[in-house]
C-alpha cells in the first residue's frame, strides 16, 4: 500500500501497483457544456461569467453557483444555457459593427422569444442586452438589430431561446443570502497589522 | 494558486514559416494594439499549442496544489482555521475548472486535460512534489506559495489571449483572501509561543529551496522565449518574477523574526536586485521528471479519484449528450 503522511491518503488504501496502465477509455465521458450569466445586482445586465461542465440543466446551475458565486457580493440572480443552444455570430474587426454584416430584414413574426447578449470589446464578457421576439435565431439577430441602438459597434452577438434559459427564481432568492455571512471567506476579515506591532514592539 | 517557470515546448525553426504571413502579420497587429485574442480568431499553430500547455500547466497545478492543504483541513487549529482552509480548497479547484475551460476554448478537451494529468504526460507546479509535514507547511503554503503565484498570475492576466484572462480576473480576486489568510496564520504561528515560533521557522527552512525553484530557471534567451512575450503569451521572465517576489515578501517575512535559510540573501542596493545562493537546479530537475518525495502519491490520488468516481460520471452520463466546446 503507498504510504502516506496524510491519514486521508493512507485510508484510500492504494495499492502499490497503481502505476499499471489504466483501462482505456472508450469515449471520453465528457459532460456537456454549459454557459453560466450573471446578474451581480438587481437592474444591471446579466453578464457572461464562464463555462461549467454538466450532465444537465439543474446540474449545471448547481455548479455555475459554486463556481461563479461563492463570493455573497458578486450575485443577485444567476441562469445557464447549454452551450450547443446558442448562436454565435461572426466576429469582427476595426471597429465594424457586426450588425452591418447581416443582410436581409425583421420579419415581424413574434412567435418565439430570443436574448440577446453583446459583446462590444475583444477581452471583455458578453453582456445581456434584451429580449426579442422573432421566428427563428436569424430572425431574432434582424430584430435585434432594429430594436437596440448601438452607440459603439457590436464585434460579437450571441442568441439563445428564452425557454431554452435555466434562471433563478426571485421567489428563491434567499439562496444567495448565506453566502453574505461567510466573512471567513474574505480579505477583510484577516486583519493583523495590531499583532504585528505589538511583536514588533515587544522585541524592540 | 499556480506554479511559476512553466515549462514550454521546444519549438521547429520551421515552425513559423508554415504560417500564412499576412494573417500571421494581422495577428501580430492586433497584440500590438494591445487588443485581445478570442478564441474564433486565427492564429499561429505555436500560439494554440503553447498557450494550451501553459492554462492546463495551471489549472493541474490548481488540482495538485488542494493536496498538501487539504491534508490540513480536518486538523487545522480552530473552526474558524477549519472553515477558512476549506474555502480555499475550494476555491483552488474552482480556479481549476475556469483554467480547464479557458484551455479547452482552444481546442483541448476538459477530459483530455485529466487524463494527461493522470498519465503524467502534463507536468504541474513542482513545489506540490514535497509534503506538508506540519499545520505550519500548510500556512507557509498559503501565505508565500500563493504569493508567489499571485506575481506569476497578475503578470499573465495581462496577456493576449481574452479567455485566460478572464479567467485569471476571477481568480486573482479571490486570491487576496488566501494571501491576507495565509499572511494572519503565519503571523499567529510567528508571534506565538516558542514552540509556536520554531514550528513555523521549520517550515520556512523547509520550504525555502522549492520557493526559490518555484518561479523557475533564469529564462535563457532565445528566439522561441522571444517570440513568446511578443505574442504576449509569457508576460515576465522567471528572473523578474522571482525578484518581484522577493523584493514584495522578504522584508514581510523578516519583520515577523523569522530567518530565511540563505546566508548570501540580500538586496544589492546599487542595482536594486536580491542576491542569493543559485537554486540547486539539478534537484529541481530530479523532481520535475518524477523523482519528488510526493510525485507518485499526487498521480496516485488523482487517479484513485478518477478511478473510482468513474461510476458517479457512468451514472450521470446521457448517451445522446454531445460535447460542446466552450465558447469564450
Amino acid at each position: 500500500m503507498l504510504k502516506s503522511l496524510d491519514p486521508r491518503v493512507n485510508r484510500l488504501s492504494i495499492p502499490d501497483d497503481f502505476e499499471a496502465p489504466m483501462a482505456a477509455k472508450e469515449q471520453l465521458d465528457q459532460f456537456e457544456t454549459y454557459q453560466s450569466f450573471i446578474q451581480t445586482k438587481e437592474g444591471k445586465p446579466f453578464e457572461h461569467a464562464g463555462t461549467v461542465h454538466a450532465p444537465n440543466e439543474e446540474m449545471a446551475f448547481l455548479f455555475a453557483k459554486e463556481q461563479f458565486s461563492r463570493r455573497g457580493t458578486f450575485c443577485h440572480a444567476l441562469c445557464v444555457v447549454k452551450t450547443e443552444l446558442i448562436l454565435v455570430s461572426e466576429f469582427t474587426d476595426n471597429g465594424q459593427d457586426v450588425y452591418d454584416t447581416f443582410k436581409g430584414s425583421y420579419s415581424g413574426d413574434t412567435s418565439a422569444s430570443f436574448e440577446v447578449f453583446h459583446s462590444v470589446k475583444r477581452g471583455k464578457h458578453h453582456k445581456h442586452i434584451g429580449t426579442v421576439e422573432a421566428k427563428d435565431f436569424e430572425d431574432a439577430l434582424l430584430a435585434s438589430k432594429e430594436t437596440y441602438p448601438r452607440d459603439k459597434p457590436v464585434f460579437n452577438v450571441w442568441i439563445a431561446k428564452s425557454e431554452d434559459i435555466l434562471m433563478s427564481d426571485e421567489e428563491d432568492a434567499d439562496i444567495w443570502n448565506t453566502l453574505k455571512e461567510k466573512k471567513y471567506r474574505d480579505a477583510i476579515d484577516y486583519k493583523a497589522a495590531d499583532r504585528i506591532k505589538a511583536f514588533k514592539a515587544e522585541q524592540g | 494558486m499556480y506554479g511559476g517557470g512553466n515549462v514550454f515546448e521546444s519549438m521547429k525553426a520551421t515552425a513559423l514559416a508554415e504560417e500564412d504571413p499576412i494573417k500571421l502579420a494581422e495577428f501580430e497587429a492586433r497584440i500590438d494594439r494591445g487588443e485581445k485574442i478570442e478564441p474564433s480568431d486565427w492564429m499561429p499553430q505555436l500560439y494554440r499549442k503553447q498557450l494550451i500547455r501553459m492554462i492546463e500547466q495551471h489549472g493541474h497545478s490548481e488540482i495538485i496544489g488542494a493536496l498538501p492543504e487539504g491534508t490540513w483541513i480536518t486538523r487545522a487549529p480552530g473552526f474558524k482555521r477549519k472553515l477558512a482552509l476549506m474555502a480555499k480548497v475550494q476555491d483552488e479547484v474552482g480556479h481549476a475548472q475556469l483554467l480547464y475551460s479557458a484551455a479547452e476554448t482552444l481546442g483541448k478537451p476538459r477530459e483530455q486535460q485529466l487524463e494527461d494529468l493522470i498519465s503524467g504526460k502534463s507536468k504541474y507546479s513542482n513545489i506540490f512534489n514535497y509534503p506538508a509535514f506540519t499545520w505550519a507547511d500548510s500556512c507557509f503554503i498559503s501565505w508565500l506559495v500563493d504569493a508567489g503565484a499571485i506575481v506569476n498570475q497578475i503578470a499573465n492576466s495581462k496577456g493576449s489571449y481574452g479567455p485566460y484572462c478572464r479567467a485569471l480576473e476571477r481568480i486573482c480576486a479571490e486570491e487576496s483572501f488566501h494571501l491576507k489568510y495565509g499572511h494572519h496564520c503565519v503571523i499567529h504561528l510567528a508571534t506565538g509561543t516558542k514552540t509556536q515560533r520554531e514550528m513555523m521557522q521549520a517550515a520556512v527552512n523547509r520550504w525555502w529551496a522549492p520557493m526559490m525553484h518555484f518561479f523557475g530557471p533564469s529564462d535563457k534567451i532565445s528566439v522561441h522565449s522571444e517570440i513568446l512575450m511578443r505574442w504576449k503569451v509569457k508576460m515576465a521572465s522567471n528572473d523578474e518574477c522571482r525578484q518581484q517576489f522577493l523584493d514584495m515578501y522578504v522584508p514581510k517575512i523578516w519583520e515577523l523574526g523569522l530567518t530565511i535559510p540563505d546566508e548570501n540573501l540580500m538586496k544589492n542596493e546599487t542595482t536594486g536586485q536580491w542576491e542569493f545562493s543559485e537554486p540547486d537546479w539539478e534537484e529541481f530537475k530530479r523532481v520535475i521528471n518524477g523523482d519528488g518525495p510526493c510525485n507518485k502519491e499526487r498521480i496516485a490520488v488523482r487517479r484513485m479519484a478518477e478511478e473510482r468516481g468513474r461510476w458517479v460520471r457512468q451514472a450521470l452520463l446521457a448517451p445522446k449528450a454531445k460535447y460542446v466546446t466552450p465558447l469564450a
